[in-house]
């Protein structure tokens, strides 16, 4: 009981401190400094400690320093209790995600079972979905909240938006479910462990349908109607400021990260390394003992999981520093013109080819 | 409601899908992220002294400034450590916005072996336009202007120079002589 009380808890420290902890601020130097890179240009290197740059990282301090002594700003007439709600509403549930998603597989150390996630539901994918939806919530909240014109503008984008790209994302699980026949993200993630049935080339189409769906979801660039400078001021957190903006921040930056995650196990193979089994690995490992191979295999797992996730966030802020923003009406057109009869047309073909195959 | 503009042209529908773009213009950024990404490498390492951004660090590094360019003036100080100026008041004369203030000096009888001289000698660089007029009006290649253009200050009152702040020694000034010679040279006009 307590041990099992432990390791769940070092399990919910591991994730918070992954994400809170390294990826959000990582990935503010990471954005700059990857489009200072592509752009030709050199990025952010003034921040120093004592002469030492480190290739700008001191600016994710200096960030968090700024916000953290920014005046906490309301304005007048603005709604003061739902003001300061909704960006909790916002982060709350890019973290909360990630009680769902499998970091590693299941090993057995020392007698004990342990595996790679903090809470193995049955209903682990529309768990996900569910959570993703609440945030909606808190955007909504936002613009209303701050009695100003642009941010309420942007906050029924970021609705109508999240809203019409939410039946997309969800009609294209349907077909990773018909493929894998379970909606525990373990149980998908194991199922990938042979390269060819990956998600990838079971449902490639269903890949890049999720992928652009799940972008617009993060409400970023080439889908950021919702928050689009040039239009909107910064859209539903025009009135923000301080810590409260951080955490909108914030809230994109984690969901970029569970974005990743979420789409290396439905459609990456998880945390499996191609043509080599996890069989194979322990027996090379054999010298260190069952316990020690099995304690190695789980740090590759996590090592080669995570390496995922980050080539996909390389892949979105690539994205964002390539393309330009679409307009609302060519964003509503794809959603519901065509990547909504795709994704039925895409369950139809997935179920043809089962029903062929058996 | 959304305008729709009447193209000319005509595109097929594998254009039409956008995709063929995306990926031309991934294709595009990923090549400079990785070029730049691992050229800056052997930088790094020290095996190569340029690097592949020509991005300059500015405080810490300046490009070359070309000799014609006009920074702030400043007075040229001869090998007998004086200045060549002797006060005659053209530049003061010239100077469209009046920030230069000289307070000359005389030889009554032998304190000095030049006749004349600036006791004092002002720049106020708050006022000053460098237009470059002091440097051309200027019989005794004199006052000159020099590649500083770091001149920044908290305070204005700081900013008018004195006789000694003034002074270069003219070896530094050696293009800038060059320069004005052929610049303002009699037979250039």
């Amino acid at each position: 009981m307590i041990l099992e009380l432990t390791i769940t808890l070092v399990k919910i420290l591991f994730i918070i401190g992954i994400t809170v902890g390294f990826f959000a601020p990582v990935l503010t130097w990471v954005e700059r400094k990857q489009s200072a890179i592509m752009q030709d240009r050199v990025g952010a290197n003034r921040a120093d400690i004592m002469g030492f740059t480190a290739l700008g990282l001191f600016h994710a301090i200096a960030d968090a320093i700024k916000m953290f002594t920014k005046e906490d700003f309301v304005p007048q007439g603005a709604n003061r209790f739902l003001h300061t709600l909704s960006p909790i509403i916002a982060v709350i549930p890019a973290i909360l995600t990630f009680a769902v998603v499998p970091f590693g597989g299941q090993y057995e150390l020392w007698g004990t079972k342990v595996n790679l996630v903090i809470s193995d539901l049955d209903v682990g994918l529309l768990f996900v979905f569910a959570i993703a939806s609440i945030a909606t919530y808190g955007y909504v909240i936002s613009g209303w909240a701050s009695n100003n014109n642009w941010s309420l503008l942007g906050s029924m984008r970021t609705a109508s938006q999240m809203i019409s790209y939410e039946v997309t994302m969800g009609l294209t699980i349907i077909g990773v479910l018909m493929v894998y026949g379970s909606m525990k993200l373990t149980e998908i993630g194991a199922a990938q462990e042979d390269f060819l049935s990956w998600g990838f080339f079971m449902q490639p189409l269903g890949f890049f349908m999720f992928l652009a769906a799940s972008i617009a979801e993060n409400k970023r660039i080439p889908f950021d109607a919702p928050e689009a400078e040039s239009e909107l001021v910064a859209g539903y957190f025009t009135e923000y400021s301080g810590l409260k903006f951080g955490m909108f921040f914030m809230a994109e930056f984690i969901e970029m990260v569970t974005i990743g995650a979420i789409v290396t196990i439905l459609f990456f193979g998880a945390w499996h390394i191609p043509f080599l089994s996890a069989a194979t690995i322990l027996s090379w490992l054999d010298f260190l003992g069952a316990n020690g191979a099995n304690l190695v295999l789980m740090l590759i797992h996590i090592a080669v999981f995570f390496a995922k996730v980050i080539f996909f966030i390389w892949f979105q802020m690539t994205i964002r520093w390539t393309l330009p923003r679409f307009r609302y009406d060519q964003i509503m057109k794809l959603g519901w013109k065509i990547l909504l009869p795709l994704s039925l047309a895409n369950i139809l073909v997935t179920g043809l080819v089962i029903l062929a195959v058996h | 409601m959304a305008y729709f503009v009447d193209r000319p042209n005509k595109m097929t529908w594998w254009e039409r899908s956008y995709l063929p773009e995306i990926i031309r213009g991934m294709f595009i950024t990923s090549r400079h992220f990785f070029v730049n990404l691992f050229g800056f490498v052997p930088f790094f390492l020290g095996q190569k002294k340029e690097r592949p951004i020509f991005t300059v660090y500015y405080p810490e590094e300046m490009v070359p400034i070309p000799v014609a360019y006009r920074g702030r003036p400043v007075l040229a100080i001869n090998e007998h450590n004086r200045p060549n100026c002797v006060a005659c008041g053209l530049c003061e004369a010239a100077c469209p916005a009046y920030c230069i203030d000289i307070i000359p000096g005389e030889n009554t009888g032998k304190q000095n072996e030049v006749e004349r001289w600036p006791k004092e000698f002002t720049i106020d660089y708050a006022v000053c336009i460098f237009c470059g007029n002091c440097e051309e009006a200027c019989p005794e290649e004199a006052i000159f202007m020099s590649d500083d253009y770091e001149i920044p200050m908290l305070d204005r009152k700081e900013m008018k120079f004195n006789l000694e702040q003034l002074s270069v020694p003219i070896e530094k000034l050696k293009d800038r002589v060059e320069f004005t010679r052929k610049m303002y040279g009699k037979w250039n006009y």
